[in-house]
């Protein structure tokens, strides 16, 4: 069965008041949901919290989703909504603090090794944060260039520029490592 | 190094596992399994882009009968047949632009800021084309007469879109203000012209033009606080929602 069909199924379940359908959704969907506020710098505990808020979003919302539309822009693009809000939480939070040695620590950026398959994290560190999510989207979660834009709340257009800009990036950083030699002499 | 072995690496490092404790998973599961009952899903985007074209041209049209309908009827028929289609363009993209901000995941195909701008510019356009009566007597008195009506009927057409749009959901709140105040300000600006029958230039492309941006500027700043204050609220939701699902170990 086409994945996208059973979202859709199970979402329109869901909005049915159908528990098995919305526990289904949770075990489907929070992996790659989870692995989005990951790679957007949260620590794993700050993941966990955003997640569960993320859910707790969807479930006062789920009215919003219409039978029909694609499902994943329509996680994701509440998931943004709690990652936006949890930044300016954080902003404020630390433009309040007088202490300097009390304000949260910063999450370090993931390094990434030179010679190895790096993680995900790592990889995409070093990109713009709207570069990151778009190339998150589309490669990570698989959504198409139109699900991806109705999730941003942009134009397709604007996609694929952030798109192509992040690859931009991630070559430069990959042939710095040294791993595009090693791929462009192999075997295709 | 090529776009696909980009692809390859991107591919290798996503199917690497990434679990979620199975514990955070059902807790999630329990808390929103409590409050879990059937909903109704919103109506077509159709239905309420045409509810809310509906409430802006009613509100305008009711201001208008109130006030007299001296402007459409001092209108050359040229005058009319440009300025009243290019309104109704407006509020059928104003419309269509406040309903998908209500609704995640939607297709966005004008931005709400875009649509602030072109809309004006459109407008100005459309007036400077159709007016040249450059004179300017009473200019500010005038103008602020008209621009405080055209706000105290755009009021009652946001308040009714607020209503219609209630049950959705904004992931971006600031966007989806400044598209209710530019569609509530557009009624505003319908109503002046079926109202006021001052055709100096300046007057109509200044004050008549204006309602829309300050109008704009009320929902967005009204949006902005309301989304400010739902963000300070969430730390205190939060806190609760820990009661239901405690914290990690």
């Amino acid at each position: 069965m086409n994945p996208d069909i059973d979202l859709e199924m199970l979402m329109a379940r869901y909005q049915q008041g159908d528990l098995a359908a919305a526990t289904a959704l949770i075990h489907r969907l929070s992996p790659q949901l989870h692995r989005f506020f990951v790679v957007q710098f949260a620590s794993r505990g700050d993941a966990d919290d955003l997640l569960q808020e993320t859910w707790l979003r969807i479930h006062k919302a789920r009215h919003t989703y219409r039978s029909g539309e694609p499902v994943l822009p329509w996680f994701y693009a509440i998931a943004r909504n709690i990652r936006v809000d949890h930044y300016r939480r954080t902003s404020r939070t630390m433009a309040r603090e007088l202490r300097l040695e009390e304000t949260p620590e910063v999450q370090a950026a993931p390094q990434l090794e030179s010679g190895c398959t790096p993680n995900l994290e790592a990889l995409l560190a070093p990109l713009p944060e709207s570069q990151r999510e778009v190339i998150e989207m589309l490669k990570v979660a698989g959504m198409s260039l139109e699900e991806v834009a109705r999730a941003t709340s942009s134009s397709v257009g604007s996609v694929k520029q952030k798109a192509h800009r992040g690859y931009e990036r991630l070559r430069e950083r990959l042939n710095g490592m040294g791993l595009g030699k090693e791929r462009t002499g192999g075997p295709s | 190094m090529k776009d696909k072995e980009i692809d390859e690496i991107l591919k290798q490092t996503a199917q690497a596992p990434h679990d979620v404790d199975p514990t955070l998973l059902d807790r999630v599961a329990n808390s929103i399994g409590s409050s879990l009952r059937p909903v109704r899903p919103l109506p077509p985007v159709w239905v309420l882009t045409g509810a809310l074209i509906l409430i802006c041209v009613a509100v305008a049209l009711g201001g208008a009968a109130r006030a007299g309908f001296y402007g459409i009827q001092r209108m050359s028929d040229l005058e009319r047949a440009l300025i009243f289609p290019a309104l109704g363009i407006l509020v059928w993209l104003a419309a269509s632009a406040c309903v998908k901000e209500m609704i995640p995941g939607s297709r966005h195909r004008v931005a709400s800021g875009t649509l602030l701008g072109t809309g004006c510019l459109s407008l100005l356009v459309v007036f400077a084309a159709l007016f040249h009566d450059y004179r300017t007597v009473e200019f500010v008195s005038a103008g602020v007469v008209c621009l405080v009506v055209g706000l105290l009927i755009a009021t009652p057409a946001a308040l009714l879109s607020w209503l219609l749009l209630r049950r959705g959901f904004a992931v971006n709140p600031v966007a989806a203000g400044l598209a209710g105040g530019t569609l509530a300000g557009l009624a505003g600006v319908v109503m002046l012209e079926l109202h006021c029958a001052n055709f100096e230039a300046l007057h109509i492309m200044v004050w008549h033009t204006a309602v829309i941006p300050v109008s704009a500027a009320i929902g967005a700043l009204l949006a902005w606080r309301l989304g400010s204050r739902s963000v300070s609220g969430a730390r205190g939701g939060a806190a609760t929602d820990q009661t239901v699902a405690p914290p990690r170990g």
